[in-house]
């Protein structure tokens, strides 16, 4: 087991090393910010002077050292546009993201994988087919015209919901949260609504495909012949078995909402890093647009090795192929 | 001899502000672009200083026209060819009590360069060399040459406390310092109470105002990029007020009772813009081959191409009818804009034969190149504007694209043929002609965005005698003239002036739309 953690935390960080190397170019080939930025009275000596103070003017291996040499101290520079250290900046609106995606993707989960197991075990019902015609909605509409819709429906016709923004915030250990207060949890319903809907068709889909696998396995067989109540062959027996492909992902969608929920964020005027970051693109702000993007390729890193880890705490075959 | 009063030290309450329900004595405003830091030299942005108009004033007010009034100055004149003197208002009080004297603006002039942006504030104080205190209320300003202009660029010239701002004048602790609030001292119609980057701004009423009290309690300026989220925000009654309508949802808004939608006049006008350099890139015949010369070289391309224009269909189809046709790069009644000078006619027609006399009957083939994302409406002229040029011949391949990559690529000089919008923000032709038709010189920092490589000798040279008179009708005369010369060689067509679209709250409020498009909440009245 040991063995097995060492080789995968090795193999992370040689990824993290590649990637900021592969992003720092990127972020740096596709356009110079100045010519973005500075208004139009700017005179020659201006220009020089805001280029020579955002170090724009050294060669791009010099201002990627400086940058790894500040990255490894823990510093991630300043933004160019809110001259704020980005680390406060982006940390400053991840709460907001946080408590939007897991409320979206832990609902989608539960939900999904209750209602797939269902259609799985009863194919035929009419429910099911319900279920999986619903499920194919949700894969098949895009985000952003649900979340106007959403919108459109609840808050402007109806008046029920907010139509964005954050609502009330109740701090917890200096951190501001929407949840714990009935305003700031109206607020949020729209949005992880909306992005929960493709999730939860994933869900539905991937559990009910394992269902109907393992149900026609010996496994289900004997545990039926030895008298076992289904309740307890589902809870014990198959949700083990389809749990593998649903926890990876899981994990993959956990990452990549919470790097990715620029739609929902952007529709809903959800102050969290996707907006944070579609804004950053807009202006070529460099400094924002890399700090993210190694923090992106940080999370999917660690929740690859966390997926790994508890696959080989669920799967003994897993330890047991590392170890050999 | 200076006399400060001190007043006992403001306390906030730190209650949560409720968000969405209007009550009479708070406005909610739904922007679709916020500050960038609670410092008000931080940026030069539009949305930064509408924000920090709230909390500041500056020393020179431009009005809802861009005309120039007093501001925390009352008075201002040449004393001599490089000096301005400015008489300052007496009696104005900080948000902390403190008084307002001449020593704050000497304090904030002198901290611009210092704490600015990357989209740099310093061009306001670009031409002061020194600052001189003569007395409390008198400033002698001394400039590089003689400055014209001088008032004009100290519309964005925010005064802040010398007192309060004194140790949060470096570009690290700016930030810091402002964004806490410490430092977030002014002399405007609203106090700083909170603000989130890119969330909330929270104000409170400054009741000493200078001005007069305003007619709002509470102000929260609440951020919401996107249009279609800003009002369906409006409609669901969380803002009172937003800016920026675009075109397709105000015409359902002038059916919608519920809403008012407030028409404005823009300050941007659309100008096409023609590369006169004698090789140009992305210019073809129609066969795919490289053509002889750069067409646009010729004048009567250039007619041709402005005859090719509809621009009354410009601003009734694509734009729904917000917007005017333009003749010439300001808005009428500018400093400089000229009545002289025709609308353009349009005759495809005259464009065909006009191009046929250029030695083009086959027309040929451009690349055309615009934002898609900057200004309302700027991909869909593009688009409007190609196919009238494809009608007459010259066949246009449109290129609707986003800011981020058009304009790194225009000030490569990679374009033959663009649609770029410009606003006179200061309101004369000065800061539109000096930096789009004088030959690009930095010796003499005139045509930064020439972009065309644009040259007239006559224009130049009117452009540089204008920058030193000091008499004004003789500058307005000189400015009128250049700006008939440049729009007589059509290097630079303008199509349309914008028009921007303000939704609010039907019947609750009274106010008028500036020029600027500045949203500003001290000048919003509650409906009679």
């Amino acid at each position: 087991m040991l063995g097995f953690i060492i080789q995968r935390f090795l193999q992370a960080v040689g990824v993290m090393a590649v990637m900021s190397v592969i992003v720092f170019c990127g972020v740096y080939a596709i356009g110079n910010p100045i010519d973005i930025v500075i208004p139009p009275e700017a005179t020659q000596e201006i220009r020089e002077e805001v280029i020579r103070r955002l170090g724009l003017d050294l060669p791009l291996y010099k201002q990627y050292f400086i940058f790894m040499g500040n990255l490894l101290q823990g510093d991630l520079g300043r933004s160019f546009i809110y001259n704020v250290p980005v680390l406060e900046l982006i940390g400053g609106r991840m709460p907001a993201t946080l408590e939007l995606v897991l409320i979206s993707v832990i609902s989608a989960t539960v939900l999904g994988v209750s209602l797939g197991i269902y259609a799985g075990y009863r194919p035929d019902s009419w429910i099911s087919k319900t279920i999986m015609a619903v499920s194919v909605l949700g894969f098949s509409v895009p985000s952003f015209w649900v979340g106007l819709i959403l919108i459109l429906f609840f808050a402007v016709k109806l008046g029920w919901l907010p139509a964005g923004g954050r609502g009330d915030t109740l701090e917890i250990w200096g951190v501001a949260w929407s949840f714990p207060t009935l305003n700031g949890l109206s607020h949020i319903v729209l949005p992880a609504l909306n992005l929960a809907l493709f999730k939860l068709a994933m869900m539905i889909r991937l559990a009910r495909a394992g269902t109907r696998e393992i149900m026609l396995t010996d496994t289900i067989k004997f545990a039926r012949a030895a008298g076992l109540s289904e309740g307890t062959i589902l809870r014990r027996h198959l949700l083990k078995l389809i749990s593998i492909p649903i926890i990876t992902v899981f994990g993959l969608e956990l990452g990549s909402t919470l790097a990715f929920a620029v739609v929902t964020e952007t529709i809903f005027s959800w102050p969290g890093v996707g907006k944070l970051i579609i804004d950053s693109i807009a202006v070529l702000d460099r400094p924002v647009m890399v700090a993210y993007l190694i923090l992106v390729a940080f999370l999917f890193v660690t929740i690859n090795f966390v997926i790994d880890l508890v696959f080989a705490l669920i799967d003994p075959r897993v330890r047991a192929g590392a170890v050999q | 001899m200076r006399y400060q009063k001190f007043l006992a030290p403001l306390v906030f309450g730190l209650g949560v502000v409720t968000a969405g329900v209007a009550t009479a004595q708070t406005l909610t405003i739904g922007v679709r672009g916020g500050p960038e830091s609670m410092d008000p030299h931080f940026s030069a942005l539009g949305s930064h200083a509408e924000a920090a108009k709230h909390i500041f004033d500056t020393l020179v007010w431009s009005g809802d026209d861009l005309q120039i009034e007093p501001g925390l100055a009352v008075s201002w004149t040449s004393v001599d060819e490089d000096t301005w003197e400015f008489k300052l208002r007496e009696g104005v009080k900080f948000h902390d009590g403190s008084d307002f004297d001449a020593e704050d603006v000497k304090f904030s002039i002198e901290r611009i360069p210092v704490v600015t942006g990357p989209t740099t504030t310093a061009i306001y104080v670009r031409r002061v060399e020194s600052v001189d205190i003569i007395d409390p209320y008198t400033l002698h300003i001394n400039t590089d040459g003689q400055a014209a202009t001088l008032p004009n660029d100290f519309i964005r010239l925010f005064i802040v406390s010398s007192d309060a701002a004194a140790d949060y004048s470096t570009l690290e602790t700016s930030a810091e310092g402002f964004n806490s609030g410490v430092a977030t001292i002014g002399t405007g119609p609203y106090k700083y109470t909170s603000w989130e980057p890119k969330g909330d701004l929270v104000l409170d009423r400054n009741s000493d105002y200078w001005r007069g009290e305003g007619a709002w309690e509470t102000v929260i300026r609440r951020e919401i990029p996107n249009d279609s989220s800003r009002l369906a925000a409006l409609k669901a009654g969380q803002v009172d007020l937003i800016n920026y309508v675009s075109s397709v949802d105000y015409l359902a808004l002038e059916r919608d009772a519920n809403i008012d939608a407030v028409k404005g006049d823009s300050v941007y006008i659309m100008n096409l813009q023609l590369d006169q350099r004698e090789d140009t890139p992305l210019v073809r015949a129609i066969d795919g081959s490289d053509l002889a010369e750069n067409p646009f070289r010729d004048l009567r391309v250039r007619q041709a191409v402005d005859h090719a224009i509809d621009r009354q269909t410009m601003v009734d189809i694509v734009l729904e009818g917000l917007g005017r046709p333009a003749n010439q790069m300001m808005p009428a009644g500018f400093f400089g804009s000229s009545e002289n000078i025709p609308m353009p006619e349009y005759s495809p027609t005259k464009a065909r034969e006009l191009l046929a006399d250029a030695g083009y009957p086959d027309g040929f083939e451009v690349d055309l190149y615009c934002t898609a994302d900057r200004l309302p409406g700027d991909g869909a002229i593009c688009q409007g504007l190609g196919q009238m040029l494809t009608q007459v011949g010259i066949k246009t391949n449109v290129n609707a694209i986003s800011k981020t990559v058009y304009f790194p690529a225009q000030a490569r000089l990679e374009y033959s043929m663009f649609l770029n919008g410009w606003g006179t923000l200061t309101g004369e032709a000065s800061y539109t002609l000096g930096g789009l038709a004088h030959s690009n010189d930095p010796e003499v920092n005139l045509g930064a965005y020439n972009r065309i490589e644009y040259e007239n000798d006559d224009v130049d040279m009117l452009l540089q005698t204008g920058a030193t008179m000091m008499d004004e009708a003789e500058r307005r005369a000189t400015y009128e003239e250049a700006m008939e010369k440049v729009m007589a060689d059509k290097a630079y067509i303008s199509v349309v002036q914008l028009q921007t679209v303000w939704g609010a709250k039907a019947g609750m409020f009274e106010f008028n739309p500036r020029l600027d498009e500045d949203t500003l909440a001290f000048f919003i009245r509650p409906a009679p």
